[in-house]
């Protein structure tokens, strides 16, 4: 795909052509500016008028609240604490978000649908940012307001006994605190971790071939000879991950998985 | 360019002569650059000769100014920013990072500094909105596609944005030294510690003999638990390294959509 886009490209953006309707920028967009601002200084002023900022007694390191918790907008890598070790939930699932997020525009194979919204020619890229933000703001919700003590879940409304860890009662819904988690077995989670990264990788690949007229596989044969087996191999790793971070929220919570691979020095 | 003369009513002709007595004397005109600007002419020469409106295009395509293009949403993300400064400046004022200080600064600012709580209030809720709407701005951009060609680099720079105005919101959480910001900070950074290889509860730390008080964590926070140390760096980070950064990362930003030039249908 050519860069050199004073040349190429933006030559064809239709904003760039004489006959494309443009306005100057004073007073027209100096307006929508000025309103703008007026309308969050008003609505910033309002809300602290009405809401107080808050703050609790002073810090005490002896006296850990329960549950103590971060802020909205790191909750769900907290709320992926319960799925996974500190590693993984607080360092490399961060991490591939923000190298995930950076490559997008790198492994982009619609150059020229921009400037405007629209789902023909880009379904497959919308979908996977669409997945991954309502999994990003669910977890968020999920640890913000479904969470209490011991990090259990509290459904709102429910009246719940207060006191302690003894409000745990017979019949609740996902009583983590009590069902026995177990792990599996060195042999069967190397296979399902390798087994899953293989398959993930070539099943795109393969499918193709076993059904060369299904109407999925035009688009996909087409999609796939645009991306070229380097982004392919960066596009689906990606995918792979974000997908086996669910797979493991299921396993836990259908299967009361613990842990899929033990090693002396990791565990998954 | 020839102007078409436009039908004044008496109020429009009295409003133009009270804009000229306003602008055509030599006081105005040594701070404006160009005079009252009344034509086409005038318009893109105010934007173009002016040093803060020369940020702008003089002419924007008529699709970017609707509401349902750009939301307004970066816009409002850098004027929360210029907010959260001035609110932050004043806040200085009355705050000292200090274990035995900083709270009971927090309840002068609450029961004592005239006009304490609205202030606090405001920098806390612009700060919680900054984050939101850089979320927002993020989604904007990429459900219109934006971040295409030729501006992939300014969405990469866009990334990193989004990940120091986390940092900025975070640091600022443990200033007040209440429960909340304290072990809100404790809980984010003993993440830190499990860091592979560089935190002390990582896997493969005994590589290079990782323990507590020498990993990445102690490195943030300057001790093995949040502490005076603690807070200073927060504040330190806070009130001057993270704004600083951003401000630069931001200047980059915003020259870049400019030589990149908005976004359009293609
Ligand atoms: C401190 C944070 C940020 C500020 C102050 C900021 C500010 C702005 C402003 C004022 C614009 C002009 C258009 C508009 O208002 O939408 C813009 C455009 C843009 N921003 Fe940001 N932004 C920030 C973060 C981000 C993030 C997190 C991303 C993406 C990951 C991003 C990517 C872009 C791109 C690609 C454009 C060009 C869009 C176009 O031409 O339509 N920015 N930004």
């Amino acid at each position: 795909m050519a860069q050199d886009l004073k040349t190429d490209q933006s030559g064809y953006m239709l904003m760039n052509k004489p006959d494309y309707p443009r306005v100057s920028t004073f007073p027209n967009l100096v307006w929508v500016i000025l309103l703008m601002m007026l309308f969050i200084t008003v609505l910033l002023w309002a809300v602290s008028f009405v809401a107080n900022a808050p703050l609790e007694e002073m810090s005490e390191w002896a006296k850990t609240p329960n549950p103590a918790k971060a802020p909205w907008y790191f909750i769900g890598l907290q709320e992926l604490l319960v799925y996974f070790d500190p590693w993984i939930a607080g360092v490399m699932i961060p991490n591939q978000l923000i190298t995930g997020l950076i490559l997008i525009p790198y492994v982009d194979v619609s150059p020229t649908i921009q400037g405007r919204y629209a789902w023909e020619g880009r379904k497959f890229a919308i979908s996977v940012f669409t997945f991954g933000a309502i999994m990003w703001f669910a977890l968020i919700v999920v640890g913000q307001f479904l969470r209490g003590p011991s990090w259990q879940v509290y459904w709102p409304i429910i009246d719940y006994d207060i006191g302690g860890h003894g409000w745990v009662r017979e019949g609740m819904p996902l009583k983590q605190g009590i069902t026995k988690l177990k792990s599996m077995s060195m042999g069967a989670g190397a296979t399902l971790i390798l087994g899953y990264s293989f398959f993930g990788m070539v099943l795109p690949l393969v499918i193709p071939k076993m059904f060369p007229k299904a109407k999925l596989t035009r688009a996909l044969k087409g999609y796939l000879d645009v991306l070229g087996p380097i982004k392919y191999f960066v596009v689906q790793s990606h995918i792979l991950m974000i997908l086996g971070v669910l797979g493991k929220i299921i396993l836990r919570l259908g299967f009361n998985v613990k842990y899929i691979l033990e090693t002396p020095w990791f565990k998954i | 360019m020839s102007e078409k003369p436009e039908e004044k009513s008496g109020i429009g002709k009295t409003l133009d002569f009270l804009a000229g007595l306003l602008t055509s004397n030599p006081i105005y005109k040594s701070i404006f650059r160009v005079g009252w600007p009344n034509t086409v002419l005038k318009r893109m020469a105010v934007m173009r000769s002016s040093f803060y409106m020369h940020i702008f295009p003089t002419k924007v395509g008529k699709h970017g100014l609707k509401l349902k293009y750009c939301w307004c949403m970066g816009g409002i993300v850098f004027f929360l920013f210029l907010l959260l400064t001035i609110t932050g400046i004043l806040l200085m004022f009355y705050y000292i990072p200090d274990e035995n200080r900083a709270f009971q600064d927090m309840k002068d600012l609450q029961f004592m500094v005239p006009f304490g709580v609205i202030l606090r209030n405001m920098h806390r809720w612009a700060a919680h909105g900054m984050v939101f709407t850089v979320m927002l701005h993020m989604m904007r951009v990429f459900y219109t596609g934006s971040y295409k060609p030729p501006r992939q680099f300014n969405w990469a720079v866009g990334v990193l944005l989004l990940l120091v105005t986390f940092l900025l919101s975070f640091t600022g959480y443990l200033l007040p030294w209440d429960q909340l910001g304290f072990w809100a900070v404790t809980v984010g950074t003993n993440m830190a510690s499990s860091t592979p290889v560089i935190g002390y509860e990582g896997p493969f730390h005994e590589l290079l003999g990782v323990q507590i008080d020498n990993d990445i964590r102690f490195a943030l926070i300057g001790g093995t638990r949040i502490g005076a140390n603690a807070l200073v760096r927060a504040y330190v980070w806070h009130c001057v390294g993270l704004p600083l950064i951003l401000t630069a990362m931001m200047v980059f930003h915003f020259w870049r959509i400019r030589k990149d030039g908005f976004s359009g249908p293609m």
